[in-house]
């Protein structure tokens, strides 16, 4: 085993020939291919749709919601994907051309040149990822920021309705299925392999097209802001985004590229964590972070194809003119909801459970003490797993739904807290004896803690029947979801970002700066979404641009804070942006973790491991003396003797 | 030390539950209910948090590494008895919230044996209820004390019906018929917006729920009866007027009434009011400053277009808007007279 990856070592990781003259270099896979190919797609596409009209005869010729669908959202991003060079090697493969298996020209990262470009690498598309992802964080928090400057006087001051109703739909979409999907993508994808031992994922050609997928989806949701947006907000409810405007559209065809990036990535955790995990990595010796990116690789792959259908069905509502919620053509209106909620309450898990996997990793380590019940941790996670297959409809009790459904689906929505409750109080016992360390991780893991307790406990009142006919539709889900997608999901990205920061960047980031960002987002945050719990009791609904003059005060303070709470990014971006550039050089274990991508060089190898590591322990035995996780180069005599002795 | 947290974060946050208004004013029997399920699940809540919130407060103090140590914590891998605690406590919390909620929930909407039966339809952006004996109104008027059983639907897009003193919500879909039932306990004005994103008009879809004494309905609805059938109203109805006056932005006093039109041009103001013009359109004789729809201060002084563009909207859309308003053909021949002439006289 060992000698095939040395052999690999020798022959591959060298950087890919730069393609000479003019022919070679427009026929070469990258951006000046992909800037060609776009538009002959593009123009493929307008053929396809424009021709098949002319001779069919109808009229008009040049109808813009076909086109739009097919041109524009369908054939031009596969125009690019194929210029910038997704497809060569399975294309060569497809037509009969000599491929090489074995070609690693474009993997590794040698210059900043190889981030942008198709690179197989796990820990470059795992940084392409994060990078990817903030730029679309700083995209919706601008949106957000506009959101709060129009709400925070009643009326209308910067922006009439249709601009409204699309700041804060497509500032969802963003953040749900640009950032917070991704992101957590993105760090597993730079971690899991180096976690499990293992050179790679499974699939690393997947793997690199699932990543230039995503900013399509993103460009496709920020670029309907020049039609006007959509305004149906990210659940897209039939009929209103049946009908009207053409912006709809990019909501239906963007989170079809961000879905099918999302499940082909979950398909790749899959296989990677089943197969390729180095020798003794039981499945009770996996770190916390891999069975956390396991089930949710499992809910991606059963739930995702129930939006893309839920958009497919909306789209042809409009483009094909099928009847699917068209109620006077026998359509039927809350079949969106049933599908849709399908996936995106099992999403909200999806957003959730990597982030657990994430203060697992950082509590154990920054607490010095092994994770408390580490058995019913992962076990608490595939109850989690399970249940959140059995809730959708609590987002559905006023929608008109069978009444019967309510009070089981309300039910199995109040024992999610069971699991979740047990992971917080394992959390907290972790902590109990141990010797903390404040580093910015761990500050924003225990803040991850503390209000995700609040988002939690708001969830259980939007679990009881009573309490959420009141409240659905208010501020006081939106108070709830961001305490769950702020407080829970961003508070374990920023805790991840940095906890991995030394590993993907070689350098360490300014410690500081980051406790001062932690405290400005900590506060902020509560100063912005706490508010919002009181205002939607008190009956402020959600998704308006003007307001009843009582809850003036209110929103008043909730923009002010809201503006705090973006200005405290700038300083995570400085920070990130100048210890990257000129931070001192990391140690390959700064954090002293026994987890295995912490045994190797800070940024790793290309192909991360000398030799495949002999795992030999549990991942998180802090304190206890002589224990290891895992045996690394060529230590045989060690081997021998942990192997004998388990 | 750690109990002396749990006290103070205890307190703080039953301040927080106490001394901030949450709930808006009760105004129904189901309102009852549903409050005891929110402070039931309000205390329950606050000792949780109380209880974590002291274990972290209380690590981080304690348990913080001093700079130069870098030993490890207590190798403490687990323990039955605390796991067991925590799973099966928070199970049975949830199953008590749970089971008060579905009982809740059954007694809300339990309908007794005569209740008043509403029809309500919404279309963008604005309410419509049909009352038994066929009275329509875009404002919801209920007797105290009886309960009303409201059959919903939409005309377009899914709206959803609230009123937040009464705590019942309901979305009216297009296609089938939902249902709501309330027993208003308190007469007064409530504020009914719509809750579910319907599109530009969303925000200003707003109607009002008003509960007046029995006797006060009994003849408002004989009132309105009359209207629609024609027969002249008896002049001592003071309690109507009263009632009708909408509140806010919308109110119709600024207009200058002259001797030729001023009966016509209240009723213009009424009905311009009631039927929620306002929401959508700017006219500055109403004070109505909403920008969804074309602004009625610039109409050409052209009375079949007028009306046309009331009872049939799509027909000559203004320029740079599109065909959303629903069409008004519910309006009796002399309230749309009134309205044409109420709005001709306030453009210019």
């Amino acid at each position: 085993m060992s000698t095939t990856i040395e052999q690999q070592h020798d022959l591959h990781a060298t950087p890919a020939p730069r393609p000479r003259g003019t022919r070679a270099r427009l026929l070469a896979p990258g951006w000046l291919r992909a800037l060609w190919m776009t538009p002959l797609f593009l123009g493929i596409g307008l053929a396809l749709v424009l021709g098949i009209r002319a001779l069919a005869g109808w009229d008009p010729i040049w109808y813009w919601q076909p086109v739009l669908t097919v041109a524009f959202l369908t054939t031009a991003p596969l125009g690019f994907l194929a210029g910038i060079g997704c497809f060569d090697y399975w294309a060569r493969y497809a037509v009969g051309t000599p491929t090489q298996p074995e070609d690693h020209s474009g993997h590794g990262a040698h210059s900043w040149r190889d981030y942008f470009r198709v690179n197989t690498d796990h820990k470059v598309i795992g940084t392409q990822y994060v990078v990817t992802t903030i730029f679309f964080l700083l995209a919706g928090g601008l949106l957000a920021m506009f959101v709060r400057a129009e709400l925070a006087r009643p009326g209308t001051q910067f922006f009439d309705p249709q601009a409204y109703n699309s700041l804060f739909s497509v500032h969802a979409s963003l953040m749900i299925f640009l950032f917070i999907i991704p992101a957590f993508a993105g760090l597993a994808n730079f971690v899991i392999p180096l976690m499990l031992g293992a050179p790679d994922m499974a699939f690393p050609r997947l793997n690199a097209l699932s990543f230039w997928m995503l900013p399509i989806g993103g460009v496709i949701m920020l670029s309907s802001l020049i039609v006007g947006g959509f305004g149906a907000g990210w659940t897209g409810y039939a009929p209103l985004s049946t009908r009207g405007d053409p912006g709809s559209l990019f909501f239906q065809m963007g989170v079809q590229w961000a879905g099918a990036s999302s499940i082909a990535t979950a398909l790749n955790f899959l296989v990677t964590i089943i197969t390729m995990r180095a020798p003794g990595m039981t499945f009770w010796r996996m770190p916390l972070l891999v069975w956390a990116n396991f089930t949710t690789s499992l809910l991606v792959v059963v739930a995702t194809p129930f939006i893309a259908g839920s958009q497919f069905f909306a789209m042809f509502d409009r483009v094909l003119g099928t009847d699917f919620f068209t109620p006077d053509q026998g359509g039927y209106v809350l079949a969106y909801q049933h599908i849709f909620w399908f996936y995106s309450h099992p999403a909200v898990y999806i957003m959730m459970l990597p982030g657990f996997g994430i203060a697992s990793e950082v509590i154990s380590v920054m607490a010095r003490k092994p994770i408390f019940g580490y058995r019913l941790m992962a076990l608490s996670l595939m109850a989690i797993l399970f249940l959140g297959f059995s809730v959708w409809a609590h987002h559905m009790f006023v929608s008109g739904m069978a009444g019967y459904l309510r009070v089981p689906m309300m039910i199995t929505t109040l024992l999610i807290a069971v699991p979740t409750g047990i992971k917080v109080f394992s959390w907290l016992a972790t902590l109990w004896e141990g010797k903390l360390h404040f580093t910015t991780p761990m500050l924003f893991a225990l803040g991850f803690v503390s209000m995700f307790v609040i988002g939690g406990l708001s969830g259980i009142f939007l679990g009881a029947l009573p309490i959420v006919i009141h409240t659905s539709d208010t501020y006081f889900v939106v108070a709830h979801i961001h305490y769950v997608l702020f407080g829970g999901s961003l508070f374990t990205i920023f805790a991840g970002i940095y906890y991995w920061f030394p590993k993907m960047t070689g350098r360490m980031y300014d410690e500081r700066m980051g406790k001062l960002h932690f405290w400005l987002t900590f506060v902020g945050f509560n100063a912005t979404f706490f508010p919002m719990h009181i205002i939607g009791v008190q009956g402020m609904q959600r998704r308006i641009a003007d307001y009843a003059p009582e809850f003036a005060n209110w929103n008043f303070f909730i923009s002010v804070a809201s503006f705090a709470l973006g200005a405290s990014t700038l300083i995570f971006l400085y920070n990130m942006i100048t210890s990257w550039a000129r931070g001192p050089r990391a140690e390959a274990n700064p954090w002293r973790a026994l987890t295995l991508e912490w045994q190797v060089s800070s940024p790793p190898p290309v192909f991360n491991f000398d030799e495949i590591p002999q795992v030999v322990g549990n991942p998180y035995e802090y304190g206890v003396p002589g224990a290891r996780h895992a045996v690394l180069n060529g230590d045989r005599a060690a081997v021998e003797e942990e192997v004998r002795v388990h | 030390m750690l109990i002396v947290i749990g006290a103070v974060v205890a307190v703080v946050t039953t301040a927080i539950a106490i001394f901030i208004p949450w709930l808006p004013a009760q105004a129904s029997v189901q309102r009852e209910r549903i409050d005891f399920v929110f402070w039931l699940t309000t205390w329950i809540s606050v000792a949780i948090f109380a209880i974590v919130a002291a274990v972290i407060i209380y690590c981080v103090f304690k348990f913080r590494v001093r700079p130069d140590d870098d030993s490890d914590g207590e190798p403490i891998h687990g323990h039955t008895g605390l796991e067991i605690a925590w799973t099966a406590v928070p199970a049975i919390l949830v199953l008590v919230i749970g089971i008060a909620s579905a009982v809740a929930v059954a007694r809300n909407e339990r309908i007794g044996p005569d209740p008043l039966r509403i029809d309500v339809t919404a279309v963008q952006f604005a309410w419509r209820f049909d009352y038994p004996n066929g009275v329509t109104s875009p404002t919801l008027r209920l007797p105290v004390d009886r309960t009303v059983l409201l059959r919903l639907t939409s005309n377009d897009v899914i709206h959803s019906f609230w009123v937040p003193e009464f705590g019942q919500k309901q979305d009216a879909v297009p296609g089938i018929f939902t249902s709501l039932v309330i027993t208003p306990s308190k007469v007064g004005r409530y504020p009914l917006p719509c809750t579910e994103l319907c599109g530009l008009g969303h925000a200003l879809m707003r109607s009002a729920a008003i509960v007046m004494p029995n006797d006060e309905y009994e003849s408002w609805l004989a009132t309105a009866q009359d209207e629609r059938t024609g027969v002249p109203p008896p002049d001592d109805e003071p309690e109507d007027e009263g009632e009708e006056e909408p509140e806010g932005d919308q109110e119709g006093q600024q207009d200058d009434p002259e001797d030729e039109g001023e009966e016509s041009a209240e009723a213009g103001a009424a009905l311009f009011a009631e039927n929620g013009c306002g929401n959508c359109h700017t006219f500055a004789p109403a004070g109505a400053k909403a920008t969804v729809g074309p602004n009625l201060g610039d109409l050409p002084d052209d009375e079949d277009y007028v009306r046309q563009s009331i009872v049939e909207p799509g027909a000559q859309l203004a320029k740079g808007y599109q065909n959303i308003m629903p069409p008004y053909s519910q309006l009796s021949d002399e309230q749309l007279d009134s309205l044409v002439q109420y709005l001709l006289r306030g453009s210019k």
